[in-house]
């Protein structure tokens, strides 16, 4: 018997076997626990539940002369006509997240511009959605832009969209918990007059917030 | 058009409008965690026929049966075609069936009907007792006036003489008031917020209002149907809820403090027990799964240890004595405004004009309703859907306030003005904003994001049919019903030792016991279950 037949031989062999077996094969029954019945949950009175991290938020080293160029800049969004506060909230310098000093847009995809003035070299964003509870934003999303449709020119910062929900593309960036510190976002130097920030609902509710947003970098020449 | 004509028009439309409030959208909002644990029961029993009384943390079984021949009428068989609409449909129906019944406590009772328009005449000439104007029959209780100039509430003479030479009530008037009251109730917040949520308070509320129905035209005609009636729905209370009793002796006491005269019943004592029998049997035949589980009556007492305890220690859901007078004032939460001012306004000087007048019956629900208040403000364990006990109760009042108007013109225009503004915060609180967290009966809701994690499941489930779900963690409701159907998904309450999975989800204390104990690589994301509770999604990587 030549060795190219043996080979077939095993190979028949292993096919039967393999057959075999399949046919003995039953799917597998899983016994997983049910669901435990409990009572009403208690209402959660916790701000800041959850800390990203222990200590301070590392330092970001900037050009000297930075300085925040949004403050009391001209705000724009997708949803114009808010039903709680008012879009000059995220740019006010109130960033205390109590009642009132933040803007609620709808639900869904929402975004806010904030327009510099001129073009500017950034340097970082610090967003504040909400922190007086803990919750997620989903789709985060950060741009900037010199065009204020945001059509050409668009240079992405930031985007967790994990599943592109948000129809932005999908980003790589990780949902983090609102907290008081805000989430610092490095431009590295960018260029842009517009920036624009995007959220999909969040954790408790299916609407969109912000307490403050800062834009720092170098003033325009 | 007739004024009878008109009447029964007019209370046409205020049913079919408290049904429409109540039915519309039904599966708008997400389920919150209660409903949606008495859902997957409720489920549970459709499929199995099996329900069990269960005395931790869970009330009567009445919203379970209930809910059964919904279900069978829209063809759902078990709990994975069971519907949020269906369940729902329940307090709806129930609620619906509260305006009813509270335009019929302000009514007459069919019974005595047959006798005119007084209806102790049958009754009271059946018992050999002189023929005479109950306070606690029809006599109208809204027979005084505002007098504006000397400032005081005096009585006017509001009542009129049949053939008979029988004095009765104003009984347009009557009418009016009764669907006023039946008006408030059906476009109350928290009544149509409730009557749209799948606990039992609304059925509780409906049975309440039911056992009093019973009892008034019992009173009046002493009729032992309306006994046994009365004990029926006593015994559908206590099926209902635990608490059934608290609302019993405040109706008992407040009977004892306006002093309200005997029935005319000849036998009332043996009306009484038989009642009481009727009581227990309806509610021996609820608790223990009608015959199959006779342990469920025994447990049904065993609940008053820990309930007591709870209501006394607040078990998290404490709150301060003026909770539920701030429900029914004015707050401001979040940049929203959530008030009833105009018909708290109105059930106070309702409240206050009863005590000027000699009617019994206005003063007997100013006092229940008091009593109610005072007993749940006094109590630690608050939570909103408490508070719809004491909105028949201010709805009478506050109809009875409008009817003292010293013009009708006046009358109409508030009547009116808080009909608007109360419907227009039901838009607010069961249309507008129903899960959003500011909404004071929106309590501990769930976050709209559980609407996500059925699809997310689906996916996952798809793209490894062999692959299992696990659930982790002690915060995961309502997860378990909109899990209902999918294979392969379980719960547990800490971390396995196997923890691996195709997706894990855990709750936010669970959440780095589960981390440490996943070996394969994961990406995680987050999912909210409530305001300030989230879920950590961990999802295999490929």
């Amino acid at each position: 018997m030549t060795s190219s037949k043996k080979l077939s031989l095993l190979l028949t062999f292993v096919v039967l076997l393999c057959g075999a077996r399949a046919a003995d094969e039953v799917p597998l029954k899983l016994d997983l626990p049910k669901p435990l019945f409990v009572g009403t949950p208690r209402p959660v009175q916790l701000s800041n539940l959850e800390k990203p991290r222990t200590g301070r938020r590392p330092e970001i080293m900037v050009q000297a002369g930075t300085v925040n160029l949004s403050k009391g800049k001209t705000v724009t969004s997708s949803d114009s006509l808010p039903v709680v506060g008012e879009l000059s909230y995220v740019t006010d310098g109130e960033k205390s997240g109590a009642d009132g000093t933040y803007v609620e847009l709808g639900p869904g995809v929402q975004w806010v511009q904030i327009d510099l003035g001129a073009p500017a070299k950034l340097a970082a964003i610090v967003a504040w959605h909400f922190h007086s509870q803990a919750r997620v934003y989903h789709d985060v999303i950060v741009q900037i832009s010199d065009d204020s449709e945001f059509k050409k020119g668009v240079t992405t910062l930031f985007n967790n969209d994990d599943n592109n929900s948000a129809a932005l593309g999908t980003g790589k960036d990780p949902a983090y918990i609102e907290t008081f510190e805000g989430r610092l976002i490095e431009a590295k130097g960018a260029t842009a007059r517009y920036v624009r920030l995007y959220s999909n609902g969040n954790t408790s509710d299916e609407l969109n917030h912000y307490v403050e947003v800062e834009v720092y970098g170098q003033p325009a020449k | 058009m007739s004024s009878t004509l008109l009447y029964r028009l007019s209370f046409a439309i205020i049913i079919i409008a408290a049904f429409w409030i109540r039915i519309a959208d039904l599966d708008r909002r997400p389920m919150h965690a209660d409903e949606a644990n008495q859902a997957v029961k409720t489920g549970e029993l459709i499929e199995s026929g099996h329900y069990a009384f269960d005395p931790r943390d869970h009330h009567g079984p009445t919203l379970y049966y209930a809910a059964l021949p919904i279900a069978w009428l829209r063809g759902e068989r078990n709990l994975a075609t069971l519907t949020e609409t269906t369940v729902r449909l329940v307090p709806a129906v129930a609620g619906t069936l509260s305006v009813f019944l509270l335009a019929a406590l302000l009514g007459k009772s069919p019974v005595s009907c047959r006798a005119g328009p007084c209806g102790h005449a049958v009754s009271a000439r059946r018992s050999g007792v002189a023929t005479r104007a109950s306070p606690t029959g029809p006599t109208p209780w809204f027979r005084f006036r505002w007098n504006a100039p000397s400032g005081r509430i005096s009585e006017i003479p509001a009542v009129s003489t049949n053939p008979g030479g029988v004095k009765t009530p104003s009984r347009e008037r009557n009418h009016w008031v009764a669907l006023l009251a039946a008006a408030f109730l059906a476009v109350s917040p928290p009544a149509v917020y409730y009557s749209r949520y799948f606990i039992q308070e609304t059925l509780l509320v409906t049975f309440t209002l039911g056992a009093f129905v019973c009892v008034r035209f019992w009173w009046r005609s002493g009729s032992l149907a309306w006994a046994l009636g009365a004990g029926v729905a006593l015994g559908l209370m206590q099926a209902t809820k635990a608490s059934a009793p608290l609302f019993v002796g405040a109706a008992i006491i407040a009977a004892i403090i306006t002093q309200v005269p005997s029935p005319v019943a000849v036998r009332p004592r043996l009306h009484a027990a038989l009642a009481v029998i009727a009581a227990f049997a309806v509610a021996a035949l609820l608790y223990s799964s009608f015959g199959r589980n006779p342990a469920g009556i025994r447990d049904a007492f065993f609940v008053y240890g820990p309930a007591l305890h709870r209501a006394n220690e607040g078990a998290g859901h404490e709150k301060p004595w003026w909770y539920y007078l701030q429900l029914f004032g004015w707050q401001r939460n979040g940049g929203l405004v959530w008030q009833q001012l105009l018909f708290s306004a109105l059930a106070l000087i309702g409240t206050v004009a009863v005590f000027f007048q000699s009617n019994k019956f206005p003063r007997w629900v100013a006092t229940y309703t008091l009593l109610v208040g005072a007993t749940l403000s006094l109590t630690h364990y608050k939570t909103p859907w408490h508070a719809l006990h004491f909105v028949p109760g201010m709805a009478i009042l506050g109809a009875y306030a409008i009817s003292a108007a010293p013009r009708t013109w006046l009358g109409t225009f508030v009547a009116v003005v808080t009909l608007a503004t109360q419907f227009a915060q039901t838009r607010l609180v069961a249309f507008t904003r129903p899960a959003d967290q500011r909404n004071p009966y929106a309590y501990v809701h769930s976050a709209p994001d559980v609407l996500k994690f059925r699809p997310l499941v689906e996916t996952i489930l798809a793209s490894s049919p062999d692959g299992i779900v696990r659930v982790i963690g002690n915060e995961y409701w309502p997860l378990p019903w909109y899990l209902r159907g999918l294979p392969h998904v379980g719960y547990w309450s800490t971390p396995p030792d196997d923890c691996d999975a195709a997706l894990v989800i855990a709750t936010g204390e669970q959440s780095t016991a589960v981390r440490e104990k996943l070996r394969g690589n994961y990406n995680e994301s987050y999912l909210g279950l409530r305001p300030g509770v989230m879920a950590v999604i961990f999802t295999r990587r490929p």
